[in-house]
């Protein structure tokens, strides 16, 4: 390869040491600034801040607990929608197969069917009604909106005629009680919260490091190069959504442990929380960014703005002006940190 | 040829350039450009890729504000501050991915963001018979007929969608219309009417800026030439007072290599008489047919063999890419991969067989705009770079990564670089190189060079002759025939979605005169009865 001249301007290279050698300070800014989660973190911590002066009782450790167990099902929800959203998907469907999972839980302890196999029929129709979403997706080509939005109205259709608006109830055997967080483990620590820091640490390492994780990542910021480049665009595709489907099955399962009763009505609103806390986690609704930790993040400070609420006495119904707002801070913070870490200084910006 | 600025008083200056400077942090991207483009001239802009030719584009259309220098417009010095000034001083770019509304009609893209209005509530109706006598005469002349206005844009092709473009210049009073890399995308009948457009523009007195990369273009079109290196201005010359290995040498800043050079290497060092033993069959399609835009299609290629596709756009060429590769099924005939038949439903059943594909459209197909060079290359098969068959190890994706950047030659400061940060040719490198990384039998180069600079051109050849030499096989695709006529060892002319006809080319690349018969062969088979 002789022919090219090696221009100053776009060669800097050649320089034999390894970038870990040159950081500075400037550059670990840089690092954590250009962190798709740095909107969210910095919100958390402004929410904790103001908190820790006005309520005293917001930094206790009693509250901290409130707040890890009431964050599981938003947390697993957001995990589920980051996955499909990274491959440039939407799924508006995981509320209410939250809800058909979670009488299908009930429904069958209450039949008095072994509890483990209950527990793997209801955790498998969530994996299924997601397959479902993905084949309708990808083989019969309908649009994610609508497929997921179908979904959403079948799947919370069923559990209203199933249980003919009457909540399911009397499902709570002892080993639910200790499945559904009402009785703890070992010392405070309790199942779903162990569910979700486990749940957690798998997803993200199946992103970060699995060919599925690469794959969605390929497919979500160029379906069709990915395609071309050996991808099975379509498989990654339904694995999101079935990912999906499974983990708000599990919400499901442990929301009915730890609500004791199954109504018709315990899924609604669900997807739009999971949905922000997504995107509140960095993940973009055009697909190709997203991260784990940034969704448990996100339902973290979801969970601690309806705390916030309860603690200021606020009434409950404020609760989805406060999400909307959120939303947007938390947005609009990680698109000026953005900016920020440009002036810092990155490589040239891409047209 | 340093500046040489004839100081003619008579041509009358529309456009001057002064010393304009930009930085990016840690990079230079211009370094000091000068330009000057003259009313009612079309003036060529060289330079190889990273020359800084986009950046300047973009000082010049109002998006990119240079960090010093002057840009001036009739002598007056101007602030470009965004794309509307420029605008405003009636200057018009019109880019290489072509910014036009497909859902949209002809008449609503031409006055897009700009609609002429009439009517009360402060004008709040849309004229449309004012916006379309506006256009009138000038559709006329540039071959758009009245009815094609209402028709949406998406319906017409490549160089349709350009005479758009520069209608819609025209109907905003246009002085000078830069035009980034016209042809890129076109075939060779629709680039010369592309060119019948760009005289009628300069006969209208409007100035154009045309960036190319095709030396053989300008002559007989361009009136003067600047060309572009390493961010600065190295020469300015009028066209007729330089020849092809002049540009060529002030591109590149060497004496470099033309594409004549190009095929001695072919029969020089590159190719070795043969690969290690006798040719195998790689690949064999009989009858393939995928209606209606392939009809049976039938060809072999064998290990140590390049295998040329000719035609015009639309002949089918990028279909028959597609079905080898999996991305559409065929609905007749066979697929033979090393004598057995296969059935390949999907790219994936593709690289498992050992094809891998180079596709057309870099930017959009090729590569994986979000990844790091290290994620691009390993992409297609991370099977290799995984433990215990699913942990992805990073510390070997970048060292296979910066392999490849050693042995092709890739210009980047890391294996972690964003691939996007790169320039075409280097860009086009690693994707070559995540074919590689598959371990093919057979690559499938659907147009390699489109856009890139004519040193990045020569590496490509040569990357596709070590491939083969190695004994692996290649089909290149390409609508450049002495890219062709250069590479190949046959070449299949297609037309309508067939087999037209095969070409040899001479293979001792040294007789000019068999080069243009088969050129001429070429061309017939591929135009008969098309025209």
């Amino acid at each position: 390869m002789t022919l090219l001249t090696t221009s100053p301007a776009a060669s800097p290279e050649t320089s034999p040491t390894p970038p870990a050698a040159r950081r500075g300070p400037a550059d670990l800014l840089r690092e954590v600034v250009r962190r798709p989660s740095a909107g969210v973190v910095g919100l958390l911590v402004l929410i904790c801040a103001v908190m820790a002066f006005l309520a005293p009782s917001f930094l206790t450790y009693g509250n901290w607990y409130n707040l890890a167990q009431q964050m599981v099902f938003v947390a697993l929800l957001a995990i589920g929608m980051t996955i499909v959203l990274i491959t440039g998907g939407i799924d508006l469907s995981v509320g209410s197969v939250l809800g058909l999972s979670a009488g299908v839980m009930a429904y069958l302890v209450n039949q008095g069917m072994m509890f483990g196999l209950c527990l793997l029929l209801a955790v498998g129709t969530g994996a299924g009604l997601g397959l479902i979403n993905g084949l309708v997706i990808t083989k019969l080509g309908i649009p994610d909106f609508v497929a997921t939005l179908a979904m959403l109205g079948v799947a919370s259709g069923l559990l209203f005629l199933w249980t003919g608006g009457v909540p399911f109830t009397g499902f709570m055997i002892p080993v639910y009680d200790t499945l559904g967080g009402v009785t703890p483990l070992a010392g405070d620590l309790t199942a779903p919260i162990l569910a979700m820091v486990a749940i957690a640490v798998i997803a993200a390492f199946m992103m970060r490091r699995t060919s599925f994780g690469r794959h969605a990542y390929g497919v979500g910021s160029n379906r069709e190069a990915a395609r071309l480049s050996g991808v099975d665009v379509a498989r990654v595709r339904i694995a999101a959504y079935v990912i999906s489907g499974t983990l708000a099955a599990c919400a499901g399962v442990l929301l009915a442990g730890r609500t004791t009763a199954v109504a018709p009505t315990i899924g609604v609103g669900y997807e739009i929380q999971a949905i922000a806390a997504a995107v509140i986690g960095g993940a973009a609704l055009a697909g190709g960014r997203g991260r784990i930790l940034g969704a448990v993040l996100g339902a973290l400070t979801l969970t601690v703005a309806s705390n916030v609420i309860n603690l200021a006495a606020v009434s409950p119904t404020w609760q989805s002006v406060v999400v909307g707002v959120i939303l947007l801070v938390a947005v609009g913070l990680d698109r000026a940190s953005t900016h920020l870490s440009r002036r810092l200084g990155g490589p040239a910006p891409s047209p | 040829m340093p500046d040489q600025d004839t100081q003619d008083p008579e041509p009358q200056e529309l456009l001057r350039v002064e010393g304009v400077v930009k930085h990016y942090p840690g990079v230079v991207a211009l370094g000091g450009v000068s330009l000057d483009v003259r009313a009612g001239e079309i003036h060529a802009l060289l330079g190889e890729n990273g020359a800084g030719k986009s950046t300047l584009i973009g000082v010049l259309s109002g998006i990119t504000q240079p960090t010093s220098g002057q840009v001036f417009v009739d002598g007056a010095p101007v602030q470009l501050r965004r794309p509307r000034d420029a605008q405003d001083l009636g200057i018009t770019t019109i880019h290489q991915e072509l910014s036009l509304a497909p859902d949209l009609t002809v008449l609503q893209n031409i006055f897009l963001g700009r609609e002429l209005r009439r009517g009360p509530f402060g004008r709040g109706l849309l004229d449309e018979r004012a916006m379309s006598n506006r256009v009138q005469d000038v559709i006329a002349d540039f071959g758009l007929t009245e009815r094609d206005l209402r028709r949406p844009v998406g319906e017409f092709g490549a160089l349709t969608q350009h005479v758009v473009e520069i209608v819609k210049a025209l109907a905003f009073d246009a002085r000078l219309v830069i035009l980034d890399e016209p042809t890129s995308g076109l075939a060779e009948e629709e680039r010369v009417a592309l060119f019948d457009h760009m005289r009628r523009l300069r006969e209208r007195g409007i100035s154009i800026v045309w960036v190319t990369h095709r030396l053989d273009e300008l002559y007989g079109l361009a009136d003067r030439i600047t060309v572009l290196r390493d961010g600065r201005t190295v020469a300015r010359t009028d066209t007729d007072e330089s020849t092809p290995e002049d540009l060529v040498r002030l591109m590149v800043g060497r004496k470099a290599t033309s594409l004549g050079a190009v095929a001695e290497d072919r029969t020089a060092a590159e190719r070795p008489a043969g690969p290690a033993g006798s040719p195998v069959e790689v690949l064999r399609l009989e009858n393939v047919s995928r209606r209606p835009v392939l009809h049976d299609v039938s060809l072999t290629i064998s290990s140590g063999e390049i295998l040329g596709i000719a035609g015009v756009a639309g002949a089918g060429r990028t279909e028959l890419a597609r079905v080898i590769l999996g991305a559409d099924r065929i609905d007749g005939g066979q697929i033979s991969v090393d004598g057995k038949p296969v059935r390949i439903r999907h790219p994936r059943d593709a690289y498992r067989l050992g094809i891998a594909m180079v596709p057309e459209e870099r930017k959009t197909l090729g590569i994986l705009a979000d990844f790091p060079l290290d994620k691009n290359t390993t992409v297609s098969r991370l099977g290799k770079v995984a433990r215990l068959g699913m942990m992805l190890d990073r510390r070997r994706e970048r060292a296979v990564t910066r392999d490849y950047i050693d042995e092709l030659g890739v210009r980047t400061s890391s294996a972690s670089e964003r691939i996007r940060n790169l320039s075409g040719g280097n860009q086009q490198k690693i994707v070559i190189a995540r074919c590689l990384f598959t371990g093919p039998r057979l690559i499938i180069f659907d147009e390699p060079t489109q856009g890139i600079d004519v040193a990045a051109k020569a590496e490509v050849y040569r990357l596709i002759h070590r491939f083969v030499a190695g004994g692996g096989a290649a089909l290149v695709i390409s609508s450049e025939i002495p890219e062709l006529l250069h590479v190949s060892d046959r070449i299949l002319v297609m037309r309508e979605g067939a087999i037209a006809g095969e070409v040899r080319p001479d293979l001792r690349g040294d007789d000019l005169e068999a080069d243009e018969r088969a050129s001429a062969e070429i061309m017939s088979l591929a135009a008969r009865s098309v025209a």
